[in-house]
């Protein structure tokens, strides 16, 4: 169980991210950073070892998608497994997340078993 | 009705005049006939008719114009007081509906986190309980389980001496379950007590809708005066920065219901 990856979660909500923040806890992941916008995640992934991106879509500064799509156009970021976590519910817009290298999508509000399942199956078994 | 045009007048006027008054009096015979008919008669109806029939004759125009300079200064005036509310609008009633809803912003976020608070603190009082309480049952358990070896006197007393320290455990035990569930308890309730920030912020809100439908009717109003077609607005069309959570008869176009289509959809894409 390797119970020690190290998540960032962005997020413009402090509540929402102590939501997820607490979540991930519940689940065994404490290791969690936060982030409140695209601009402010992307040095924090480039200097930090972070193991696993959850993002929001829409934030001030550099929206989720935004940032998503410099993860995957960064050589040492782009295999970095990401959740998307928004309310953005519009089938052009999954469409567009797929296509940005999304590995994961799920809309608020949502189930701590949904953020559980989207998890273990983008981290695979035993994870 | 019908006269004939051919009345000469012995007065030197030149044939085409003659004609142009035949004219006249075909075109304004039949009103003056009527109008004379309607004062022999005292038909004060009839006669009002046949004057207004001739005035319109006169200056075919002139009520036309007078018709749409009376339009055109109901319009300025509807105008003017449509464009005096929208300033005032915009002065008083837009700012004040913005600190408004920052003011909902900073409720949400204050219930929101208190509710996280207390989440936070009751869950470790919980973990506690239960794992203090699995301890002892271990030990009841250890107890029971050599238990059946005790016989006779001195297999009391060690069943006894063994048993001393589970109760000395309990009687630690029980205060600080009886502290924690009843400091749970407490914190459930100010969670519940918490969740009065929806009929707060809900008033807000409503208050400023009622605001949106005014200046929105304003507006509509305003530009049908100007005879402009308003190209409906859009919310969030920049490219990247998302349209916010679905509201329902606001949000357009095609949306997921649920996580169900979400994830229906990601895996047509063979996700």
């Amino acid at each position: 169980m390797s119970k020690d990856l190290k998540f960032l979660v962005v997020d413009d909500f402090s509540t929402m991210r102590r939501i997820i923040k607490n979540l991930l806890h519940d689940l065994g992941y404490p290791n969690v950073a936060e982030a409140d916008d695209g601009k402010t995640a992307l040095p924090m992934l480039q200097a930090g070892s972070y193991d696993f991106l959850i993002t929001d879509w829409n934030m001030p500064g550099m929206p989720g998608l935004d940032l998503i799509k410099a993860v995957r156009a960064d050589t040492k970021l782009a295999k970095m497994p990401v959740l998307m976590l928004t309310a953005e519910a519009k089938r052009e817009q999954i469409i567009e997340a797929a296509q940005a290298g999304v590995n994961g999508y799920v809309i608020k509000p949502f189930t701590a078993e949904t953020l559980k399942e989207k998890l273990d199956k983008i981290l695979g078994p035993g994870k | 009705m019908e006269e004939a045009p051919q009345a000469t007048f012995g007065n030197g006027r030149s044939e085409a005049n003659m004609s142009s008054f035949a004219v006249l009096k075909l075109e304004y015979g039949a009103c003056v006939e009527a109008l004379g008919e309607a004062l022999r008669s005292e038909d004060e109806s009839a006669f009002f008719a046949a004057v207004d029939h001739i005035v319109h004759m006169r200056e075919p125009g002139m009520i036309t114009e007078l018709r749409k300079l009376t339009g055109d200064l109901q319009q300025a005036l509807e105008r003017f007081s449509i464009e005096s509310r929208l300033a005032d609008i915009a002065e008083n009633d837009i700012p004040d509906a913005r600190a408004r809803l920052t003011h909902v912003i900073r409720m949400t976020d204050e219930a929101a986190h208190r509710t996280l608070d207390l989440v936070e603190q009751s869950g470790p009082l919980a973990e506690r309980t239960s794992r203090e309480a699995s301890v002892l049952l271990e030990s009841l358990a250890a107890f029971r389980d050599r238990a059946p070896g005790t016989q006779g006197f001195e297999g009391v007393v060690r069943a006894v001496d063994a048993y001393a320290p589970i109760v000395r455990s309990m009687e630690a035990f029980l205060p600080s379950a009886r502290a924690d569930s009843e400091l749970i308890r407490k914190n459930l309730a100010e969670v519940l007590l918490a969740q009065g920030y929806q009929d707060l912020t809900g008033q807000i809100i409503r208050s400023v809708m009622k605001l949106v439908g005014e200046l929105e009717s304003a507006l509509s109003n305003l530009a049908q005066l100007s005879g402009d077609v308003v190209e409906h607005a859009s919310m969030g069309g920049e490219s990247g920065a998302g349209h916010g959570p679905v509201v329902p008869g606001v949000t357009r176009g095609e949306v997921a219901s649920g996580q169900t289509d979400v994830d229906a959809l990601l895996s047509g894409l063979g996700m």
